[in-house]
């Protein structure tokens, strides 16, 4: 059953949350929108295209500390590092709400990340279905949609004077404010995207390994990580242990496969030496590995990419490039 | 004395003048701050910015890089690159936040552990006055 | 200030582009020709490799070129290749020719006048001109082997810092808690060094581990760190394409710190890189009479 909200009601409810649980919202930073934890209601970005950064730094922070080890005297002492408190992520997109589902293939599996499982055990996802798609959205040619419940805990939609409630898991219903009346009015009609083909790209991935397009494209790649870290689907890291005064921390931080060095291993041997091979990678992972793995493509059709790419490497254009040249290799 | 706040300060000596200019000042038993923790090298020429800089960044007050006097390097040109490369990063480190005041570039000979006492003391008593790195 | 560039698409200069960049890989001169073409919103630019002749079909050029194509020479040594140059670009040719980077007789330049390039995102193109245009004097490259199209004369008024000197006066409280912030923002994705031609170091500073400098947690000090020390190592060195700025994904003002040891490099030492490839770098060299700040 769809409930209504005022957008006073939404006010207040994310206000009561507030005392007792982070609360983690779109905020403005210096004219972009980040996914950060608020102190105060006022400082929630309602209208906002789409984040810089995907909310997956709420699961999977850019820094973290593992644990650290104290030693005194002797004697050694294991400090994990725990969630602190409750939470809930307001305000993501079913694409990004999707991201998380996928990380969560990884993570979660037996034994699983207890950081990652921790954290997201005690967040609750309230999702905003988006009213508009922006030119870069392909969603739902990567199996989601503007209005996809299917990866959050409630799914707000905006409508004329407040939004639409819908509780899709126990979860999310347990933290639903109480006296919200049934909606009974319309449900706002999705915003239609332009499709992306994607039906023959696994099988194109599959024959095209050693194929020159790799190195064509690599060419304009500069190899700055800015498309893994703004992808809510990406989840490489490195992790170091920092010594200091008889205090070990095992921090791990972001990285992503793109980085000349990234693949380097002990003894000197790189398996991804060229630019071409890097770029390739990232797509091979998304697109053939994390599936033939986890039963899903590794993206989600957020755009952010290609919004941000410096140099346009666009990967609407490669997975439709990918079948154009399985097309022209079995023609020809 | 003890309560109150002491400046950090780290001490790049060039191993042929400045160090042992403070050495003459051990020896002849002038006195100076215990605030500095001097670290030698070859010369004043060897000093990275990066070393100063990761010296901000680990909690110093105050960083010391003191040389031959232009003109008497042992590696004959060394400081006059020091020169160079600390005029510089003093402004811009000033420019990010850093007070200039806390990056000192000073000539002390080998013979001058007088003038080293008193660098010190003088470098230390304004590091006092401007509090600790942090609060600026 | 921000006045937009107006021009349209010049074909007359794109034919020129299109046609001597065909000349050169049917006569074999060069393996491949870097330039520009449109991108996948079909309003801003993106960089081209073009290997044959009908690939120079592609190229372009309009005032949404700011790539500094001159970084790729660095992945292309040994091979002879042609570059489109817009001025600014001229003064990484003039840095790495400098620095020994790149041999003269490998590149073949084939330079543009450039009436300024404006402010783009994907799929938006604004009428501001870009911070480094703003006051940029150059009617043509300092160097090329063919230049396509005519000079134009720039309409602007010389570089006066004045951005810097506001910025300068500030308190030193407030600038450390402006700097703080910037740096607080920083991911370190690293594509500001991954586009600067300046940056080409096999091993950055910042992936060394004995010592370790900057390491990889990803929080403020360590921040300050990279982004502090990557300055200062393109002092009197940096030439001014602010792609740094440009590819940025979280919008930190790295010009603010750029042209500040540009404006210090030209006060202290008389010097600004990339005008001349023969010219001795600022801390190669010294003068033994010069005082600066430490007397003596």
């Amino acid at each position: 059953m769809n409930l209504f909200a005022s957008r006073d009601d939404l006010i207040r409810w994310l206000g009561s949350l507030l005392q007792e649980r982070i609360v983690v919202a779109p905020v403005r930073v210096q004219g972009q929108t980040m996914f950060q934890p608020i102190s105060q209601i006022e400082e929630i970005a309602f209208d906002f295209d789409n984040t810089t950064l995907s909310p997956k730094g709420w699961f999977l922070p850019p820094t973290e500390t593992l644990f650290s080890l104290q030693r005194d005297d002797g004697q050694v002492e294991l400090v994990p590092t725990l969630a602190e408190q409750d939470a809930v992520l307001f305000g993501l997109h079913p694409c990004d709400a999707k991201g998380i589902a996928l990380i969560d293939k990884p993570f979660l599996q037996d034994p699983g990340d207890a950081l990652y499982r921790e954290r997201r055990s005690r967040t609750t996802l309230i999702g905003l279905a988006c009213r508009q798609a922006l030119p870069e959205c392909f969603c739902t040619s990567m199996g989601s949609a503007p209005d996809d419940p299917s990866n959050v805990d409630i799914l707000l939609t905006e409508v004329e004077d407040g939004y639409i409630v819908q509780a899709v898991t126990e979860k999310g219903k347990a933290l639903l404010p109480k006296g919200l009346a049934e909606y009974k009015g319309k449900v706002p009609t999705p915003p239609k995207l332009l499709t992306v083909p994607t039906k023959e790209v696994i099988s194109a991935m599959r024959e095209l390994f050693n194929d020159p397009y790799w190195e064509q494209v690599g060419d304009r790649c500069l190899h700055c990580n800015i498309c893994a870290y703004v992808c809510p689907t990406c989840y490489c890291f490195d992790m170091r242990d920092y010594t200091d005064k008889g205090k070990v921390e095992r921090v791990r931080s972001w990285e992503s496969c793109q980085s000349p060095g990234f693949s380097l291993t002990a003894g000197g041997y790189d398996p991804r030496t060229t630019k071409g091979e890097r770029l390739r990678q990232r797509f091979y992972h998304k697109l053939l590995y994390f599936p033939e793995q986890f039963q899903d493509v590794a993206c989600v059709g957020c755009g952010r990419c290609v919004r941000d790419c410096p140099v346009n490497i666009d990967i609407r254009e490669v997975i439709s490039n990918l079948q154009q040249v399985m097309e022209a290799k079995s023609g020809s | 004395m003890s309560m109150e706040y002491q400046p950090k300060v780290i001490g790049f000596l060039c191993n042929w003048c400045s160090y042992a200019g403070a050495d003459m000042a051990g020896t002849s038993r002038m006195g100076y701050p215990q605030n500095i923790r001097i670290i030698r090298v070859p010369c004043s020429g060897r000093v990275d910015p990066l070393f100063v800089v990761k010296c901000f960044q680990r909690g110093a007050d105050g960083v010391l890089v003191s040389g031959c006097h232009p003109g008497d390097c042992h590696y004959t040109e060394g400081n006059y690159h020091t020169r160079r490369r600390f005029a510089l990063l003093r402004e811009f480190l000033d420019y990010l936040g850093i007070a200039k005041e806390r990056l000192r570039v000073e000539w002390v000979s080998a013979s001058e552990g007088q003038r080293f006492s008193d660098l010190v003391s003088d470098f230390t008593a304004e590091l006092a006055k401007l509090g600790p790195r942090s609060k600026v | 200030m921000g006045q937009g560039a107006r021009f349209e698409m010049d074909m007359e200069l794109i034919q020129q582009i299109r046609d001597k960049a065909r000349k050169l890989l049917e006569e074999g001169v060069v393996e491949g020709v870097i330039g520009y073409e449109r991108a996948t919103d079909g309003l801003t630019s993106r960089p081209l490799f073009a290997y044959n002749p009908p690939a120079t079909e592609r190229l372009i050029f309009d005032e949404t070129c700011a790539h500094n194509l001159v970084k790729y020479l660095l992945d292309k040594k040994g091979k002879k290749m042609a570059v489109v140059v817009k001025p600014c670009d001229s003064r990484a040719i003039n840095l790495l020719l400098n620095e020994g980077q790149i041999e003269r007789d490998k590149v073949f330049i084939i330079g543009v006048g450039c009436p300024g390039m404006v402010e783009t995102n994907w799929n938006h193109k604004s009428e501001t001109l870009q911070v480094k245009c703003r006051s940029c004097q150059l009617s043509k490259p300092l160097v090329y082997d063919f230049l396509a199209g005519q000079e134009i004369e720039r309409q602007t008024e010389e570089e006066t810092y004045s951005d810097i000197a506001e910025a300068e006066a500030e308190s030193l409280t407030t600038r450390r808690e402006f700097w703080m912030e910037q740096f607080g923002r920083c991911i370190r994705c690293y594509a500001c060094r991954q586009v600067c031609p300046g940056c080409y170091c096999p091993v950055c500073f910042a992936e060394r581990l004995e010592p370790l400098w900057v390491g990889i947690r990803i929080a403020p000090e360590e921040n300050e760190m990279w982004q502090t020390i990557r300055s200062f190592h393109l002092a009197g060195r940096c030439i001014g394409c602010n792609e740094c700025e440009r590819v940025c994904p979280v919008d930190i003002p790295l010009s603010l710190l750029n042209r500040k040891l540009e404006k210090d490099v030209k006060e202290l030492f008389a010097f600004q890189a990339g005008l001349d490839p023969e010219e001795q770098p600022p801390f190669a060299t010294f003068k033994k009479e010069e005082k600066l700040e430490f007397g003596e």
